[in-house]
């Protein structure tokens, strides 16, 4: 087995992070400034949030490690809390009042389930 | 002070309150965040270095345990820019609100723009409760709390690696918050495709190498919608069925 990086080495591999965090992030707000996107491609990124945090979310509740297969039952604590903190906001927009109530939910799936 | 200042403060004071509730959620994942550097095996000084220069939650944790198990440099640093590839696509959403700022505010904006923040600033376009003008103070106040709360409680974390229970799963609190911020966008058909396919086309490619499943999922997502708006606006007005 390989030694962890360390060092030097470590150094460097942060600094190589921190800049795909700063070029990613600054990409189009810098460089691509200039660039017209057109009125089709502006259109579609209005949509960005939502699906890029479907794909953050869904995985991260359904396939959470050390699960490898996808688990579609309600006692996952996950879904059980996600599903309550979405029943929440069906009623109200008060996002405290969903993060407690979903916690909840997954604190008692979790320990009862 | 001069009353553009003040007017400038106000929309930066607007700009921390808006981020208020979702704070617990950032506070949450920055701790676990922190946390698992620790127990990754990451010495206290270095894995507050990784939190200050690379604050990418998401990227520092796909990066932890390659580090760990002595990866090749260059395979840590693409997983980190794989993972952190869905910043291009949100870089790409807010260009057209900052166009007009000088380069190094949209620098600054550019690198403290996190999924919270940039979701949080999206809705409040979204729902017309941004500011007419200073927008980029309203953002710089999101993005100042954020980044204050997520570093204190990254530090929180690696300082207090062992006294932190993670069984608890503090951490489903940041997920629970994006589903706070992304739940209500859901209100039109196109979003609600949208998101069904960058769930699906996530869950499918999850096996992926470098976290690549993520952006190919929101890439599929965007698309998805897109052509659910087009096929919308074609099908509603004026058509005999839409009628």
């Amino acid at each position: 087995m390989n030694e962890a990086v360390t060092g030097i080495a470590l150094g460097v591999v942060i600094i190589g992070l921190a800049l795909s965090t700063f070029v990613t992030r600054t990409s189009f707000l810098l460089a691509g400034a200039k660039l017209r996107l057109g009125a089709r491609v502006e259109a579609a990124l209005r949509y960005a949030p939502v699906c890029t945090l479907a794909a953050i979310i869904v995985p991260d509740i359904l396939l959470h490690p050390p699960q490898t297969t996808l688990d579609l039952s309600l006692f996952n604590p996950r879904l059980v809390g996600a599903l309550a903190a979405g029943l929440w906001l069906c009623w109200s927009r008060n996002i405290i009042g969903c993060l407690g109530f979903g916690m909840a939910a997954y604190t008692l799936a979790r320990l009862y389930l | 002070m001069t009353a553009q200042a003040s007017e400038r403060r106000t929309a930066f004071r607007l700009g921390q309150r808006a981020i208020l509730p979702l704070l617990p959620g950032a506070f949450a994942w920055g701790l676990i965040s922190g946390v698992a550097m620790v127990k990754g095996g990451l010495t206290v000084p270095w894995a507050i270095t990784m939190s200050l220069l690379v604050y990418a939650g998401s990227a520092q944790l796909a990066a932890l345990p390659l580090i760990v198990a002595g990866a090749p440099m260059w395979v840590i640093v693409a997983t980190g820019l794989i993972t952190n590839l869905r910043f291009v696509i949100y870089s790409a959403a807010l260009r057209p609100y900052f166009a007009d700022e000088p380069w190094r505010r949209r620098a600054a904006l550019g690198f403290f723009m996190t999924d919270f923040t940039f979701t949080r600033f999206m809705r409040a376009a979204q729902e017309g409760s941004l500011p007419e003008r200073n927008r980029d103070a309203w953002f710089a106040g999101v993005c100042s709390s954020n980044w204050v709360t997520w570093q204190v409680s990254a530090l929180t974390g690696i300082i207090g690696a062992s006294y932190v229970p993670t069984q608890w799963g503090l951490q489903f609190t940041g997920t629970l918050a994006l589903v706070a911020l992304v739940g209500p966008s859901l209100n039109v058909r196109p979003a609600v495709v949208g998101a069904v396919v960058a769930a699906v086309v996530a869950l499918l490619a999850f096996p992926l190498p470098f976290k690549l499943g993520l952006f190919c999922a929101a890439i599929a997502g965007i698309a998805a919608a897109t052509l659910a708006d087009l096929w919308q606006q074609r099908a509603l007005p004026g058509s005999p069925e839409g009628a």
